[in-house]
C-alpha cells in the first residue's frame, strides 16, 4: 500500500474546488458537497495552513450534516490531523471510527500508517512521556489546590 | 535508500457504482481472499494497492486505485483516473442501475482519457449461478462491449472465478504495447545500474 498520508493534491485541483466553494460562499449558499470537496483537497495540501483550514471545514460539516457524511468526515479529519503531526488527535478519530466499524480495512490501514510515522519520528515514547507529564501536572495541581485550602 | 512508495508501471483505476464489489475485486487480486462475513464497507474517497506481476519473464508493478462508488465522490473520482493506462469498469450483473452507471463511466473515460484501455467487468456471477437472472441480459452486455471494442469479463469475487484472468489480461495487454515494454525495460536497466554503482564503491 502507498502511504495515504503522502498523497498530495495538485494546486490546480485545489484551485478548481476552491473556486466552486467561494462562489457558493459569495452567494451565501454553500452546499455540503462543495464544502466537503474543498475540505478534501485542503487536507491533502502541501501546506499546513491549508490542512488546518480543511480540518475546520470538516469539523463544521461533522457537526451539522447527516450520518453518511460524518463517516467520511472522521476519516479525513484523521488524515488531516496526522499530516500536521497532531498524531494523538488523528488516532482518536481513527479509534472513534473503528468503534463503529471495527473491521474497516481502509481505516485499519490508516491506523498502521499513522503509528509507523510516529515510530519513525520517535514519538511513541513521547506520547507515553506526555501522558506521564500530564499525570504529574494533575497531581501537582491537586497538591497546590490542597495546599491553598490548608 | 529504501522507498515505501512503489514505483508503479501500470496505473489501473477501478470504477463503478457503490456496492458492486470493486474493493472485493482488488482484495481477490492482491491477497486472493474474500470475506463473506464482513458487511459492505463503502470506500472513502479512494484506496490504493499495488502488486508486482510477471509476464514473459518481465517483472513490473500494477498500482491500482480503488475509487469510492458513492455519487458524492463523482467529481473527485476524475482526479484518480487521470493518467490511468487501464480502467476496470464494474457493474453488478443483477443490478440494472449499476449497468447504466458503468456505461456512464465508459463514455466518460472515452472522452477524457483516450489512451486508457477499458475493461468491462460484470461482478457477482455466483448469484447468477444460484439461478438469478442477469439484468440486462448478458447478450446485450456482450454486444455493447464488442461495439465499443472493449473486453468483457464475468467474474465472481466470492469464488474467485475469472478474477485473476482479468488482471492477467490487463498485464499482458499492457506489456504487449512496445512503448510500455520500452519504459518498463528502461526502468529495470536504471535500477540494475544503480545497484552496480553501489557495489563498485572503492574499499577503504
Amino acid at each position: 500500500m502507498e502511504d495515504v498520508l503522502d498523497e498530495v493534491v495538485s494546486s490546480e485541483d485545489l484551485k478548481k474546488f476552491e473556486r466552486v466553494y467561494h462562489e457558493q460562499l459569495h452567494a451565501s449558499n454553500v452546499t455540503q458537497n462543495a464544502q466537503f470537496e474543498y475540505a478534501w483537497c485542503l487536507v491533502r495540501s502541501k501546506y499546513s495552513a491549508d490542512i488546518r483550514k480543511g480540518i475546520i471545514l470538516l469539523e463544521d460539516l461533522f457537526n451539522k450534516e447527516g450520518e453518511a457524511l460524518k463517516r467520511d468526515c472522521i476519516y479525513y479529519l484523521a488524515i488531516g490531523n496526522a499530516r500536521i503531526k497532531e498524531y494523538t488527535k488523528a488516532l482518536s478519530y481513527v479509534r472513534a471510527f473503528l468503534q463503529i466499524e471495527p473491521g474497516n480495512q481502509q481505516v485499519q490501514h490508516l491506523e498502521t500508517t499513522i503509528k509507523k510515522k510516529m515510530e519513525k519520528e520517535g514519538l511513541v515514547g513521547m506520547a507515553v512521556a506526555g501522558g506521564v507529564i500530564i499525570g504529574l501536572a494533575s497531581i501537582l495541581g491537586l497538591g497546590i489546590a490542597m495546599a491553598k485550602k490548608g | 535508500m529504501y522507498n515505501d512508495m512503489p514505483k508503479v508501471d501500470l496505473k489501473v483505476v477501478l470504477l463503478g457504482s457503490s456496492n458492486v464489489g470493486k474493493t472485493s475485486l482488488l482484495e481477490r487480486f492482491i491477497d486472493d481472499r474474500f470475506n463473506e462475513n464482513l458487511p459492505n464497507q463503502s470506500t472513502i474517497g479512494a484506496a490504493f494497492a499495488s502488486k508486482e506481476v510477471c509476464v514473459n519473464n518481465i517483472k513490473f508493478t500494477l498500482g491500482i486505485w480503488d475509487t469510492a462508488g458513492s455519487e458524492r465522490y463523482q467529481s473527485m473520482t476524475k482526479l484518480y483516473y487521470r493518467g490511468a493506462k487501464a480502467a476496470i469498469v464494474c457493474y453488478d450483473v443483477t443490478n440494472l442501475e449499476s449497468w447504466e452507471r458503468a456505461k456512464y463511466w465508459v463514455r466518460e473515460l472515452r472522452s477524457v482519457e483516450e489512451t486508457c484501455v477499458v475493461y468491462l467487468c460484470g461482478t457477482k456471477k455466483d448469484i447468477l449461478d444460484e439461478g438469478k437472472t442477469a439484468t440486462p441480459d448478458l447478450d446485450i452486455v456482450e454486444r455493447y462491449a464488442a461495439g465499443i471494442q472493449c473486453k468483457f469479463y464475468l467474474v465472481s469475487n466470492k469464488t474467485g472465478e475469472k478474477t485473476s484472468e482479468l488482471f492477467d489480461e490487463i498485464s499482458k495487454d499492457y506489456i504487449s504495447d512496445p512503448d510500455n515494454l520500452h519504459s518498463v525495460m528502461e526502468a529495470i536497466t536504471l535500477t540494475a545500474n544503480s545497484k552496480t554503482d553501489s557495489r563498485c564503491c572503492p574499499i577503504g
